[in-house]
């Protein structure tokens, strides 16, 4: 009877394991399929599971699988997405690793937790980097010197702010917005001041960061594989961070060329 | 010599948002090659072709390819190498001259540019699943022999 016990409550630890991992690897920006993908695989790998299946969109997880005729099932809902490359990369060699050795499962949920915990690039090297990234992109659409400079400056303020204001936890619309107001705003005044030529480029490179860069390609990827709820879902997420950059933008210049902000 | 300078400015980009997004530390040089070939594919064909849609849709079966390349070869998943590498081509600039247009009410201007805009993102997309379901059905293929 113990033992029974005993196995059930392993089933059940598996079935946590799995389902955190497809949470940890969907928070940080990983594509449907292949969440779906590792959460079956971790699910059959152990204890001669014949029947497991998982249901994944952008915002929650639903598992189930069939051990000795009893059906375990588990959902987890995911309120955040941010993007972190290094931990989808780190989750997927820990699953390779998990399904293809005999690790025991609590040694897993360590792994897992630890994993979790890892800080990746702290804010100000992320935002430095961002800042790089988005004047190198105004220098290729045709900026000079001092529109690569005011591109740094204009973009790492935007950075700041939105990293800032996201610790309120308010929707990416709102951040979007106020990220480009604030990209046109500070670029009209750079143009002013006499630092930067040449204001579209500089507002064009300083918003290259809120773009919906990786919505558009995830959305697409998902509808390939089938996925078509998740496929919508960020597809909407896609077409309203544009429309909330576009409003930003769209403010203010209609307020500059007013003439109201000389 | 333009061309290497375009290369260079690319290559750093696409470094500066692989950083951003977090990648792995050792895949950082390597996530630049990709955004810096889809930049130069995108500047020979949109000026060759004379049309920014077909570049960016040449440039982004190469940043697709290259990225499934790079993700079998290094062992890492595929998301890694092409999201940095995208992202240049996302047409911000596109954005910023249909609100421009709108500002200064010219509609006409306005509904061109936004069209263009629009067909740039889905040519981002179609490449995108031209070179993924490629590389897939190549995988299936090898797993069956």
């Amino acid at each position: 009877m113990d033992l029974v016990e005993k196995d059930r409550n392993k089933a059940k630890k598996l079935l946590l394991l799995a389902a955190l991992t497809g949470k940890t690897m969907l928070r940080n920006g990983a594509e449907t399929y292949r969440v779906e993908d590792t959460i079956e695989r971790i699910c059959k790998s152990r204890l001669g599971i014949k029947y497991a299946d998982a249901f994944v969109t952008p915002t929650g997880i639903f598992v189930s699988l069939e051990y000795k005729d009893e059906m375990l099932s588990y959902l987890i809902r995911i309120k955040s997405i941010k993007i972190d490359l290094n931990k989808i990369d780190l989750v997927n060699e820990f699953s390779r690793e998990f399904v293809n050795s005999n690790t025991p499962i609590d040694k897993g949920l360590e792994k897992l937790r630890a994993i979790n915990n890892i800080q990746g690039y702290n804010k100000s090297t992320k935002n430095l980097f961002g800042a790089l990234a988005c004047s190198f992109f105004a220098l290729l659409f045709g900026g000079s010197f001092s529109d690569f400079i005011s591109t740094y400056l204009v973009s790492l303020a935007v950075l700041f702010t939105i990293s800032k204001i996201s610790q309120y936890k308010m929707t990416f619309f709102i951040n979007n917005i106020i990220g480009a107001s604030i990209a046109s705003i500070l670029s009209i005044l750079t143009v002013n001041i006499g630092i930067g030529h040449n204001m579209d480029t500089i507002i064009i490179g300083s918003i290259m960061s809120l773009v919906p860069g990786v919505p558009i390609t995830n959305a697409l990827r998902d509808t390939i594989s089938g996925d078509f709820i998740s496929g919508l879902s960020r597809g909407m997420e896609a077409v309203f961070s544009a429309l909330a950059i576009a409003f930003g933008v769209g403010i203010v210049l209609n307020i500059y060329y007013r003439g109201l902000l000389q | 010599m333009n061309v290497l300078k375009l290369f260079l400015f690319s290559y750093l980009s696409t470094i500066g948002f692989a950083v951003l997004f977090g990648i792995p530390k050792n895949s950082i040089i390597k996530s630049g090659f990709v955004g810096a070939f889809g930049w130069i594919a995108f500047y020979f064909t949109s000026k060759y072709l004379d049309s920014n849609i077909v570049g960016t849709f040449f440039a982004s079966i190469v940043v697709g390819i290259l990225g499934e390349l790079f993700a079998r070869h290094f062992k890492k998943p595929a998301t890694v190498y092409i999201i940095p590498g995208i992202v240049p081509l996302v047409p911000g600039a596109g954005m910023y001259y249909t609100m421009l247009a709108l500002v200064r009410k010219d509609f006409l201007l306005a509904a061109n540019k936004g069209t263009e805009t629009f067909f740039i993102a889905a040519a981002i997309s179609i490449g995108i699943i031209i070179s993924t379901s490629l590389s897939r059905s190549i995988n299936r293929v090898k797993n069956k022999t």
